[in-house]
């Protein structure tokens, strides 16, 4: 049983609080992803969990133990790097049966430990080689290699990916997770790519300034975000935010932004956004819950700037209302810079801020009533 | 010859060599082969390999040789023993690290004259500190510098004293290329510093290891304003070394012939040492690079 819990833990660097109070609580067998932007404390978090930071004060459990205080090795976690941190002068083999060299484990055990490692990992033909004649790929598989065969309680990921090119980070991502649904390890994996997080997690913990700004499965991360850094960050494109102001319109609401633009909101929402009537507000819309033209009761006029095209559907960045503005439409959807297009946009799918803090809080004790 | 203008540029800078380098080690060789002696002047007579046999039968020549190589062995190895625990010791947290280190470097900025004239005074037989510090506490005066064993023994401690910052230095900026990423994944390993050390540093290091034993084999070779201060080859030969050799045939005796040809014994001896400790070491080297 490995679950990890973190209670009331605080780190500070000297005078400078990195933590400043964190309750996390991970699940036995869950693969969590820890993500969030350069200097959240997601690194600060994992490497705490790991015992290669102490936690300034607060408490740190994994399974029934206290380890707070215990130093790495006995904590039985397996790490794998950023930068793989492979003994450059062992071979592939001698790196993954290091740990159990220096734990004593008897010759022939090692041997059969790293056939086994080597054969889940595709690296049988690699195993008389030295880091250096290896690929990225090839080095990553190794570190996590040598991260298994210790049979862990917890697996700490530390952006082991962001080295790799984009096209093996793909296969990588899946070969860990694959990995994970063999060996059903706890995992605690530590990432700034929220597509990485989305992809991989169980759950996904979005961190900001060492605090955690939302705990969610990466779904219920997307459709509902906390707040408008969680909305911002997660999703790709990044959603946009404009300025507006709910107001009556008809039967129903509208949100209305500044330059006079009126977006209805959908007839089965009204109660739920009904007490941010008459209020500023700031408007999150998602690039890819818009389409190009005049299709439906939400429509606005974009003047674009940039256009992106992706393949299978085309990026139109430009301003609305005094605001950046990027909306996703057809590969084929015809339009040139500095041209002005009527975008439709599924208001069902809008999220409403509050524009001081960022924080839903009134939309959500509204929804809850 | 698809870009002849690149020999006017080389061709210069390989006079230079020709003529600063070659030149004089090619005359010494000449000179190696001939009998030649400035006082009382006696003209250049070719003697073949003459001086060679003549040195190599000499008693006196193969106890400088057992000498010298007695004094380089000890030496480097205490150097490189104690200098990889002092740049350990600095490259882990300690206190006043900075302190510290200036401290242990300076040794090496003095000159070897110049140690060696203070260690001649500290281990005086009779006016020296350490004597007197004997005295004091009630403990026999010991002959430094007038017992054969004693008198290598300060040889090898002032050598030591001077060249193992040296050592420090080289050590310390190896230590500080190691990544850190590498001692956490032994740490999560539970790997003890022992081990850490056996089976990371110490491999790691190995490279800059052998660059500095072989820089210091080779300085140490060289010995003579040390043991020329210091003990003056004596008691008796005890403590003469192959430089101190060469500097009493050559400008003592001005036999020039024979002192070429003592430089080249000495260079083959070198160059000979240089091969066998890289034949032995490269397979070791070649597999971690």
């Amino acid at each position: 049983m490995a679950r990890v819990t973190l209670t009331d833990v605080v780190k500070k660097f000297d005078e400078v609080v990195v933590i400043p109070e964190l309750n996390l609580e991970i699940q036995d067998k869950e693969f969590v992803v820890l993500v969030g932007p350069s200097g959240c404390g997601k690194t600060t978090t994992l490497r705490m969990i790991a015992g290669l930071e102490t936690a300034t004060s607060g408490a740190i459990a994994i399974g029934d133990r206290e380890v707070t205080n215990l130093r790495p090795g006995l904590r039985n976690c397996s790490m794998v790097f950023q930068n793989y941190a492979l003994y450059p002068h062992m071979t592939v083999r001698d790196n993954i049966g290091y740990g159990m060299k220096v734990r004593g484990v008897d010759r022939a055990e090692i041997d059969r430990q790293i056939t086994n490692a080597a054969r889940i990992l595709g690296l049988v033909e690699y195993l008389d080689r030295r880091p250096k004649q290896l690929s990225g790929g090839q080095r990553q598989r190794v570190a996590i290699g040598r991260a298994i065969v210790r049979d862990p309680d917890v697996f700490l990921f530390d952006e082991p990916l962001s080295n790799l090119d984009a096209k093996l980070r793909i296969e990588m991502r899946s070969e860990i997770k694959n990995l994970h649904r063999r060996l059903r390890n706890t995992v605690v994996y530590v990432t700034h790519d929220q597509v990485e997080a989305m992809t991989m997690a169980d759950r996904v913990v979005v961190m900001h300034r060492g605090v955690i700004e939302q705990m969610a499965d990466p779904i219920t991360l997307y459709e509902q975000p906390s707040n408008a850094f969680v909305a911002a960050f997660i999703g790709a494109p990044s959603m946009n935010f404009l300025s507006a102001k709910v107001q009556a319109a008809g039967d129903g609401l509208a949100v209305v932004l500044a330059d006079g633009t009126s977006l209805p909101i959908p007839a089965e929402h009204t109660d739920r956004y009904g007490p941010a009537k008459g209020r500023p507000v700031t408007l999150g819309l998602r690039p890819e819950h818009m389409a190009g033209g005049a299709a439906g009761p939400a429509v606005f006029t974009l003047t674009v700037r940039v256009i992106e095209p992706l393949g299978p559907h085309t990026l139109l960045i430009g301003e609305l209302a005094g605001s950046r503005m990027t909306a996703q439409v057809d590969a084929h959807f015809p339009c040139e810079p500095d041209q002005t297009r009527e975008i439709t946009v599924d208001m069902s799918k809008m999220h409403l801020f509050d524009p001081e803090g960022g924080v839903w809080s009134w939309a959500r004790s509204a929804s809850r009533a | 010859m698809r870009e002849p203008i690149k020999y006017v540029f080389i061709w210069p800078a390989f006079l230079v060599v020709l003529i600063v380098a070659l030149f004089p080690l090619f005359y010494s060789l000449i000179v190696s082969f001939q009998s030649m002696r400035l006082v009382p002047p006696v003209p250049p007579r070719f003697v073949g390999l003459g001086n060679y046999a003549d040195l190599l039968g000499q008693e006196r020549f193969r106890s400088v040789v057992g000498t010298t190589s007695l004094i380089v062995f000890c030496s480097v190895t205490v150097q490189y023993v104690l200098g990889f625990a002092i740049a350990l010791a600095l490259h882990g947290k300690v206190a006043a690290e900075r302190l510290f280190r200036v401290t242990f470097l300076l040794p090496m900025l003095m000159a070897p004259i110049a140690v060696a004239m203070v260690a001649r005074m500290l281990f005086h037989s009779t006016v020296g500190p350490i004597n007197e510090f004997f005295t004091l506490v009630g403990l026999p005066n010991l002959p430094f510098l007038t017992k054969a064993s004693w008198a290598l023994g300060a040889i090898i401690t002032v050598e030591v004293w001077q060249w193992t910052p040296f050592v420090i230095l080289m050590m310390l900026a190896g230590l500080q290329t190691l990544p850190s990423e590498v001692y956490e994944a032994a740490d999560l390993e539970n790997a003890t510093p022992w081990q850490q050390f056996w089976g990371i540093t110490f491999p790691m290091l190995l490279p800059i290891s052998v660059a500095v034993i072989f820089i210091r084999v080779i300085e140490s070779f060289k010995i003579l304003d040390t043991v020329f201060v210091l003990t003056g080859g004596g008691p008796g030969i005890s403590t003469e070394t192959l430089t101190l050799f060469a500097y009493q045939e050559g400008f003592k005796k001005f036999n020039l012939g024979y002192t070429s040809a003592l430089s080249f014994l000495f260079l083959i001896v070198i160059i000979l040492f240089g091969v066998v400790y890289l034949a032995v070491l490269r397979p070791t080297l070649e597999k971690r690079s």
